[in-house]
């Protein structure tokens, strides 16, 4: 990764490497040859991890194979220099393919086929040659431009390939045809995999060869054997991608190096390839998805090796060995959890970071142990020329065993020229570095407070290397959250440094700032000694140089005077500082003396200033700042003079008055901030601005309940039990004006309501520009009124709502009256509310805008309720009507208002299929009638349906009434409708009318004409009888047959003589339908309603 | 059996912060200190977890209640192990011990268990002086002293 930094302890690359099988390809001439380039990019590029796990790499005709070196049959004189050699890894992962390709091109029906199979045969040869003694496996893939042959030429293909094989010595398997054709990626794709089990198949083999030697091997004289060769076995096995047995050999590997005996000599370069294999362990049981089992690799690992410190000379090494595995397993184990891996709180990789830079420090407490006289590098010959075939050897005696140093004069050049060069190496960027990556990590997993604690470290590492700008940015934002949870040693620790910082890089503003705070009682500073802190601090203000920090490093104070001689006259000359977001030695209260302020009051704000610094503080100037919503205004804080002095350990108080602006009526002042200005006259000023904030003093932890327990001095105002208030609203001034409303009330549905209102003016003084607004208010039972209820100033004419209404000026004590109207439809209690604004001078503000609202509330109720009779001619209730035969509709109006009223007029308006039985609309029986409460009003309409409509009407007619108040004389009518009750109609072929007188006279007779007509189109034939009574003697048809014709008439004439007095019974026609039963019901029912039940009979005198 | 042992506020401000060790020098204290706060981390994780853990299986509020306060090893380091405990009102109680000494580190979980339950105890008593502003650090010497007493009795 590009993050961690490096040095010597470094993984070579090829370590790092993912081992892939190498498969090299020859004859593709990727420059000039388009096809060739094409192919050639298909294999190399968007190597995925999905791919197969493969490199390619592309030979010329220059590339030479590596030598083979000559088998050696017995390893009984063979003593090895080494552990691991550099190259070996180098030369599997770039020099010996485990395949070689060969490109050619050619198609089977090849004009020049005789030819061209030489040159191929030619070419494999030369590349057989080239590999000769490695085991390398070669493979042809013939390249074919041409379209699929035809089907006759599959033979000569197949015929063709064989040759082919034959003239290359290959087997048919090794042969391969690449069409070139749309779906390269496909062939390559399938080239690709059979490339890839060539070869394993070489490596395996490989394998084998390497386990050959094992048998000849001793444990005395080839321990290093043994582990190279478990090395080797491993990585093949590796670049076989079998990751199980390549850490099986591994493992042998690691634990033969581990029996391995190590002196001052050697150690280096045992503990080098431990740290490679360990490493390769760590990765090989990441990828198998055992990462607890990496996890107790790496902890068993350190721990093997921890004891194994090596010359105390070079202890340093030792450490950045240590540092180097930590990292590394941090990066792996990084890479592991972004390729899936979840890490958690407790075991993330920022652990190893953190261990890196912890093992880097110590690499540097044991630089400064033993490097101290390592002050330039060694005269030549330089020791560390010379170059190493083995991982981890000494460039000035390679290849030595022996444990006692070999050129004791060069071993000492040598030892000097290391600590020489770790004495000039960077530890600070290096533990920044791996701090950096450790910060990350905690971050990821949830822990910010080891963040923290890192990035401190972190800011005391460039404290050390001397870069104090970045130390004090770092350190001012962590400041920020130790204060915040109160873990005041801890801040006390970073403030500290951060001033160390502040003061030698010279900036005044954070110089200020944390000086300011390291006075407050929570911070604690070095020997105790805050009045050195206050002197600087009026020293700055003086612009004067500040004396230094205790524990400064000698070698930066020379600068930082110069910085501070250089900056201490410039910018920043105002200096502002937060200070509700530091702890600081004042604290503020501001407080309104009350929650509401009317309009006229002055408004008062009590500050109370704490000073915890035992000093006497000089504020020259000081204000506090109110905003509103249209306004933010300073008002000066001022105590006899402008400026005052704070005494330590004292509470002071100051009280602000002020007026408030007439516009701010209604809404709320906040106190924004308090300011308190330090100032010597020397250009230089300190401001320290108190913000409050809204939302923090509400959250404030402060018990003043509890505080009452502690014994505070009462000269403090008990400060510490204010509560601060910093939002005080403005309400309107009291409104002295009287209101009073006259109406007849209730009043009634429909009608136009008058009510007079009177509104007095009871101020000392004349009010100006009086406006009045009467709107309606919704009410739960009355919601939305303004959709039901018209306003008006004028009668019978709606107005806009709400009305508006502007009066002028009203003197003291009089009056102004005015009346409106009402007119509403819904039957509830209307709320009306009446808002008056005005201006009004008073003394202390002039132009000062009061409102008042009134409200008023009116019932409405119902003027009257309307039912409706349905009656015959003769009075008697009926329940349906016959067409063309006329009926009484009698509407009642039934009086509720408690008022009198005029029914000033009636009027029915029909529907349609009735019409009026007389000729002309006639006039309103109850028109010009006064009626009083519970009084019933009875009109009469005579009407008759005219045809029977296809429905039953739900209604007969509108019935409109016209009415108004008896007390109203000359005001508008009220025209009231209300829909009159259905009747249903019905049809009757015939109709019958019979001139029955009501009354008779006894012993008299009278002449009964009785009419028939038919109604429809066709005759119809009635069987006619009469119910005789013993009350009656009559003369005519007593059974008849008639025959009614379509619209025409038949008339039966009767006599009936009355025999005794009273009411009787006269003798009644009944009607049999002759045929068409269906009838019957209906012609039963209007003969039953024609002829009369009973008629008065008058008893008749004998004179 | 204890080197330090602090009191943890709600807010996470530190009440009380105790060690015993050879020597109270300031680095010494700052090291207990960052010991200390670091931890706070692993307690708020745990924390945040085993609430998660009510609310997902949707038990009631007693089911809170139940939680055990004691919330065992929050992890270790090096050279020291450090144990948590978390009172109903969220106050937290931290226990360090010094996996490098015998004492410190054969120690058993039921041996912390208690010592942590002793100190809450001694907590709720330090509270109860109505001269305690809640909140404030506990600055009372005798709860220090017994607080001290549980560290070194086990020793």
């Amino acid at each position: 990764m590009a993050t961690q930094p490096s040095d010597y302890t470094e993984f070579p690359p090829e370590i790092i490497l993912k081992p892939l099988a190498l498969v090299g390809l020859s004859g593709l001439d990727a420059i000039n040859n388009a096809v060739h380039k094409e192919i050639w990019d298909a294999f190399s590029n968007n190597r995925r991890a999905d791919r197969t796990p493969v490199r390619f790499k592309l030979l010329n005709n220059t590339f030479e194979f590596p030598v083979v070196k000559p088998k050696r049959n017995s390893y009984e004189w063979y003593i090895p220099k080494g552990i691991l050699k550099k190259n070996w890894i180098h030369k599997r992962v770039t020099l010996i393919p485990a395949v070689v390709v060969i490109f050619y091109d050619m198609d089977w029906n090849d004009p020049q086929w005789n030819e061209k199979i030489i040159e191929c045969a030619s070419k494999v040869q030369s590349i057989r040659a080239a590999v000769e003694g490695h085991a390398t496996r070669v493979a042809v893939v013939v390249i074919q431009s041409r379209l699929s042959p035809p089907p006759s030429e599959y033979m000569l293909g197949a015929e063709r390939a064989q040759a082919l094989c034959a003239a290359c010595e290959i087997q048919s398997k090794s042969l391969f045809v690449l069409p070139h054709s749309d779906h390269l990626m496909g062939y390559i794709v399938r080239l690709e995999n059979a490339f890839y089990d060539i070869a394993q198949n070489y490596y395996h083999h490989e394998t084998k060869n390497v386990k050959q030697h094992r048998d000849h091997l001793n444990k005395t004289t080839h321990q290093y054997l043994f582990v190279r060769h478990q090395f080797k076995l491993g990585y093949l096995n590796e670049l076989k991608q079998d990751m199980s047995t390549a850490h099986k050999h591994y493992m042998h590997a690691y634990n033969n190096l581990l029996e391995t005996r190590t002196v001052d000599t050697n150690i280096h370069e045992v503990r080098t390839v431990a740290g490679y294999i360990n490493y390769k362990l760590c990765k090989l049981l990441f990828a198998l998805n055992l990462p607890r089992d990496a996890i107790a690799q790496l902890k068993s690992h350190v721990e093997r090796y921890k004891n194994r410190i090596g010359s105390t000379e070079l202890l340093f090494e030792h450490y950045a060995w240590i540092a180097r595995q930590y990292s590394a397993f941090g990066e792996l184990f990084d890479e592991a959890i972004r390729a899936g891996l979840p890490g958690i709180q407790s075991q993330h990789p920022g652990f190893y970071y953190q261990h890196a830079a912890q093992f880097t420090v110590k690499r540097r407490q044991a630089m400064r142990s033993v490097c101290n006289e390592a002050l330039q590098y060694p005269p030549p010959p330089d020791p560390m020329d010379g170059i190493v075939e083995f991982y981890g050897q000494r460039p000035w005696r390679p290849g030595r065993l022996s444990a006692d140093p070999h050129d004791p004069q060069k071993e000492q050049a040598a030892i000097l020229a290391l600590q020489y060069n770790e004495r000039i190496f960077n530890h600070s960027a290096m533990i920044i570095s791996f701090l950096g990556c450790a910060i990350s990590q905690f971050k990821t997993f949830h822990s910010p407070r080891m963040r923290k604690q890192l990035v401190v470290e972190m800011a005391n590492e460039y404290y050390y290397s001397a870069d104090y700008g970045k130390a004090l940015t770092l350190l001012t934002h962590m400041l920020w959250d130790y204060r915040r949870e109160k873990w005041w040693f801890l801040a006390s620790h970073v403030l500290n440094r951060a001033l160390q910082c502040a003061y030698l890089s010279a900036k005044i503003q954070d110089y200020l700032q944390l000086s300011i705070e390291a006075l407050s009682k929570h911070i604690q500073v070095p020997n105790n000694d805050k009045d050195r802190i206050f002197r600087n601090i009026m020293s700055v203000l003086n612009m004067n140089i500040p004396g230094p920090e205790p524990d400064l490093p000698a070698a930066s104070q020379g600068k930082a005077l110069e910085l501070w001689q250089f900056a201490i006259e410039k910018e920043p000359l105002n200096i502002v500082l937060d200070m509700v977001n530091i702890t600081s030695f004042m604290e503020v209260k501001p407080k309104f003396k009350q929650q509401k302020y009317r309009m006229d009051e002055i408004i008062e704000i009590e500050v109370y200033v704490r000073l915890t610094y035992a000093a006497h503080l000089e504020v020259k100037k000081s204000h506090l700042t109110i905003s509103s919503h249209t306004e933010a205004i300073e008002i000066p804080i001022i105590d006899n003079a402008n400026s005052f002095t704070l005494e330590g350990g004292k509470v002071k108080r100051f009280l602000c008055q002020f007026k408030c602006n007439p516009q701010d009526s209604g809404s709320d002042l906040h106190i924004k901030n308090v300011s308190f200005i330090l100032d010597s006259d020397r250009r230089r000023k300190i401001i320290m601005n108190f913000k409050m904030d809204d939302n923090k003093t509400s959250e404030s932890t402060i018990h003043p309940e509890l505080l009452h327990f502690i014994i505070s001095p009462k000269a403090d105002f008990e400060f510490d039990c204010i509560v601060p208030l910093t939002v005080a609203s403005i309400i309107s001034r009291e409104c002295k004006l009287s209101f009073s409303v006259s109406n007849a009330s209730p009043a009634l549905q429909g009608e136009w309501f008058p009510t007079q209102f009177s509104i007095t003016n009871n101020e000392a003084s004349t009010i100006y520009d009086m406006k009045i607004v009467l709107s309606l208010l919704g009410s739960p039972d009355n919601p939305n009124p303004e959709s039901v209820t018209e306003l008006s100033f004028t009668e019978g004419e709606p107005q806009a709502q709400p009305l508006k209404l502007v009066v002028a000026n009203i003197d003291p004590s009089a009056s102004y009256t005015n009346q409106f109207y009402l007119k509403t439809n819904r039957t509830a209690t209307t709320t009306i509310q009446i808002k008056v604004s005005y201006v009004i001078n008073l003394p202390e503000i002039s132009k000062l805008e009061c409102i008042k609202d009134f409200t008023t509330k009116i019932t409405v109720i119902k003027p009257f309720e309307v039912s409706t009779n349905f009656v015959s001619m003769n009075f008697k209730p009926i329940t349906k009507c016959f067409v063309d035969d006329p009926f009484v509709v009698m509407p009642q109006i039934k009086i509720l208002s408690p008022w009198d009223l005029l029914i000033v007029d009636t009027d029915l308006e029909v529907l349609e299929c009735f019409t009026f039985s007389d000729d002309a609309k006639p006039p309103s029986c109850i028109s010009n009638l006064e009626v009083s409460e519970k009084n019933i009003a009875s009109d009469a309409i005579c009407i008759q349906a005219k045809f029977k409509p296809k429905d039953n009407p739900t209604r007969v007619g509108l019935y409109n009434i016209t009415w108004r108040r008896k007390s109203n004389l000359r005001g508008h009518c009220v025209m009231s409708s209300t829909a009159l009750s259905g009747l249903p109609i019905d049809e009757c072929p015939i109709a019958v009318e019979v001139n029955y007188p009501e009354v008779i006279e006894q012993l008299t007779s009278v002449p009964l004409k009785c009419s028939l007509i038919g109604k429809s189109t066709t005759p119809v034939r009635l069987s006619l009888s009469v119910e005789g009574t013993d009350a009656y003697m009559f003369s005519g048809y007593k059974k008849i047959m008639v025959t009614i014709p379509p619209k025409d008439k038949l008339e039966l004439c009767y006599n009936i003589h009355p025999l005794v007095a009273g009411n009787t019974t006269p003798p009644r026609l009944k009607a049999t339908v002759v045929g068409d039963s269906s009838m019957q019901e209906v012609i039963s029912e209007m003969f039953d309603k024609k002829f009369p039940q009973n008629i008065f009979v008058m008893p008749k005198y004998n004179k | 059996m204890a080197v330090c042992v602090a009191v943890i506020g709600k807010d996470n401000s530190p009440l009380y912060i105790g060690g015993v060790g050879n020597d109270t020098s300031t680095d010494n204290e700052l090291s207990r200190q960052w010991l200390v706060h670091t931890a706070l981390d692993a307690l708020e994780e745990r924390l945040a977890t085993t609430n998660s853990n009510n609310t997902a299986t949707n038990t009631n509020t007693s089911r809170t209640d139940l939680r055990d306060l004691y919330l065992g090893l929050l992890y270790s380091t090096d050279t020291h192990k450090i144990y948590g405990y978390v009172t109903n009102t969220r106050i937290k109680l931290v226990l360090v011990t010094s996996s490098t000494s015998p004492s410190g580190s054969n120690i058993r979980d039921a041996e912390v268990r208690t010592a942590l339950r002793r100190l809450h105890a001694l907590y709720a008593d330090a509270i109860c002086n109505p001269f305690h502003l809640p909140g404030e650090q506990i600055t009372s010497q005798k709860f220090d002293k017994q607080v001290k007493n549980i560290m070194l009795n086990n020793v």
